[in-house]
């Protein structure tokens, strides 16, 4: 008996937070995002989990909230420093390379629980699988985020993001005064795929979407 | 009228450690026999001796292509046969460091042939293109409770329609990269673990395993209630002493068993106050129940652990016998923690939890459909 179906699922979304860091240095992301964290607390974090922490930040995941975190390559510049360490290898590194430890960086260092946390890497499917993701949790009110940043070395053999930036949305199922969107999949016919970075433009730049992101899915993005 | 949904099952389940399939691995643990070997702990690079249980045969260094995926590629043999990875039937990949021993090996090698099994997306497709699977694949990391998310994002794909069945694979295989990290931290010494027992300082072991669930509407002789999460998020490597936030992933699985009798198979790993805190917590959560950890055997298989264990608790359940907690000496820390094997047949479930790091917890109640 085939069960599988084609009613879309959807959420609202409430927040928006998009940070493209582009050309900036390491050095220069930490001195713009540091005020958003408590004194000495970002001197560890990565800037991929300062990105995304920033991002936390504004969107405020609270403890029953579900939280869906997305990237690729994670900390690639934690895992080169990482690696670097060997014979005597980093034990702070090795914690801080450890995916999802963006998110950890950020909620740990502000004492936020959450109960349903789901860290998802993955390639050319990831916006894909991250939506899926969000829009199945049970919670009313879903936070999907993620990130990338640029390796060095790993990203020759490309292991790692050529882009550095990070997202975080707040997703609810009630429609609130405060919607700025909407996000959905439905079950359709046809391929396709949609990378992490494609589905960041989207959201920065406002983007209306329709189409294929996997064999068998299509995504509807729209904006009031 | 609507017709209720059929409830959603497990209909296949296997698993693969240094000792076997579920049902070798059972009856090894039965026997009391121990999978970790002292091994250098960054292989040819020598390093401390440290307690791995590694697939026999299988050195610790990587090879290009790995060494461990003839481990997986045999595990996918006992798939259901079907188009996995297409529409209506997606993966589960779950994992904590495969695609690492990738990245140490080009990391000190140079050699480009490890990067294509190097990081989480690239070790992923290429395992996706060899077992001929679709690309509806996912991949989920959360340290050793990940097997536990691809469990529960498989259950609610099915429950909402978006999935007619679905595919949790999971697999960790070690590397001097893994090894090095938790030696790193000194949890990973030359003592061997011995989970839930009180002696002077805490030890783990680490090991090779890699599972699979098949979970579908109405077909298979298991179910999994009482699915339940949290994430403390309050330390990198520890949880709140208070016991708290594994109390609060407690709940489901407490509320799913009520007024049936259960055992618990917990996570184990061979560190003191994870150890005591699991004991404390679970204790209060199913007074009597008795706990039992086989990481003292298999070693800690990371992220795969949660659905490597479930296999062998499935089997233990069929077989009418557990596998009590292996490792030693010390005394217990308390007395629902079992030393011996035990019987299965008087219980109606097992509950099965995972711990990882940040706080992360995560429990199911396993029962007979």
């Amino acid at each position: 008996m085939r069960l599988f179906f084609s009613a879309m699922l959807e959420r609202h979304i409430d927040l928006l937070f998009t940070d493209d860091a582009g050309g900036e240095s390491p050095a220069a992301t930490r001195d713009r995002l540091k005020g958003l964290f408590p004194p000495g607390s970002t001197r560890r974090m990565t800037t991929l989990g300062l990105l995304v922490g920033a991002g936390l930040s504004r969107v405020d995941p609270g403890e029953d909230d579900a939280l869906v975190y997305a990237s690729g390559y994670a900390e690639s510049c934690a895992l080169e420093g990482f690696l670097g360490s060997f014979p005597t290898p980093s034990p702070t590194l090795f914690q801080t390379s450890i995916h999802p430890s963006a998110v950890q960086q950020s909620l740990i260092g502000r004492q936020r629980p959450i109960r349903e946390f789901l860290p998802m890497s993955g390639s050319s499917l990831l916006a894909f699988h991250a939506v899926r993701a969000s829009l199945l949790m049970a919670a009313p009110r879903c936070v999907l985020c993620g990130g990338e940043e640029r390796g060095t070395w790993l990203l020759e053999h490309g292991l790692a993001s050529g882009r550095t930036f990070a997202f975080a949305a707040a997703l609810t199922r009630e429609r609130t005064g405060a919607a700025i969107g909407t996000l959905g999949i439905s079950r359709d016919g046809g391929g396709g795929a949609l990378g992490l970075a494609p589905f960041f433009d989207l959201l920065r730049e406002r983007k209306a979407f329709d189409g294929m992101v996997a064999p068998g899915w299509r995504l509807r993005l729209k904006w009031n | 009228m609507a017709e209720t949904p059929a409830p959603i099952r497990i209909a296949a389940c296997g698993c693969v450690t240094p000792f076997g399939d579920a049902q070798a691995s059972h009856a090894a643990l039965i026997r009391g026999e121990c999978a970790l070997r002292r091994v250098p702990v960054l292989g040819n690079d020598g390093g401390d001796p440290v307690p791995l249980a590694l697939m026999p045969g299988r050195p610790l260094d990587e090879t290009a292509p790995p060494g461990w995926l003839s481990s997986v590629k045999g595990l996918a043999e006992r798939l259901p046969p079907g188009a996995w990875g297409s529409p209506g039937r997606p993966v589960f990949v779950t994992g904590s460091n495969f695609g690492v021993g990738g990245l140490y090996a080009l990391g000190r090698t140079g050699n480009a042939a490890f990067a294509s099994w190097g990081a989480l997306p690239t070790c992923t497709e290429q395992l996706r293109l060899a077992l001929g699977w679709g690309p509806d694949v996912a991949i989920l990391s959360h340290a050793c409770v990940s097997a536990h998310l691809g469990l529960l994002e498989a259950t609610r794909a099915i429950e909402a329609g978006a999935a007619d069945e679905a595919l949790v694979l999971s697999f960790d295989f070690l590397s001097p990269f893994v090894a090095g990290g938790f030696h790193s931290l000194k949890i990973l010494n030359s003592e061997f673990p011995a989970p839930y027992r009180e002696r002077a300082s805490g030890a783990i072991g680490l090991g090779d395993g890699a599972a699979f669930a098949v979970l579908a509407r109405g077909r298979g002789d298991w179910t999994l209630e009482g699915q339940g999460v949290y994430n403390e998020m309050h330390h990198f490597t520890s949880n709140r002493a208070d016991g708290s936030g594994f109390a609060r992933c407690l709940e489901a699985a407490a509320g799913a068993a009520d007024g049936r009798r259960v055992w618990f198979k917990g996570h184990g790993t061979g560190t003191l106050d994870a150890g005591r805190l699991e004991v404390a917590e679970a204790s209060r959560a199913f007074p009597g129940s008795p706990i039992t950890g086989w990481k003292g055997s298999l070693g800690h298989t990371l992220g795969s652990c949660g659905l490597v264990e479930l296999a062998i608790a499935i089997e233990s359940v069929r077989s009418g016998i557990a596998p009590g907690t292996i490792g030693g000496p010390g005394e217990p820390m308390g007395p629902s923690v079992a030393l011996d094997n035990f019987g299965t047949r008087g219980f109606d479930g097992v509950v099965c939890a995972s711990n990882a790091f940040g706080g992360a917890h995560a429990a199911f109640l396993l029962c007979h459909a």
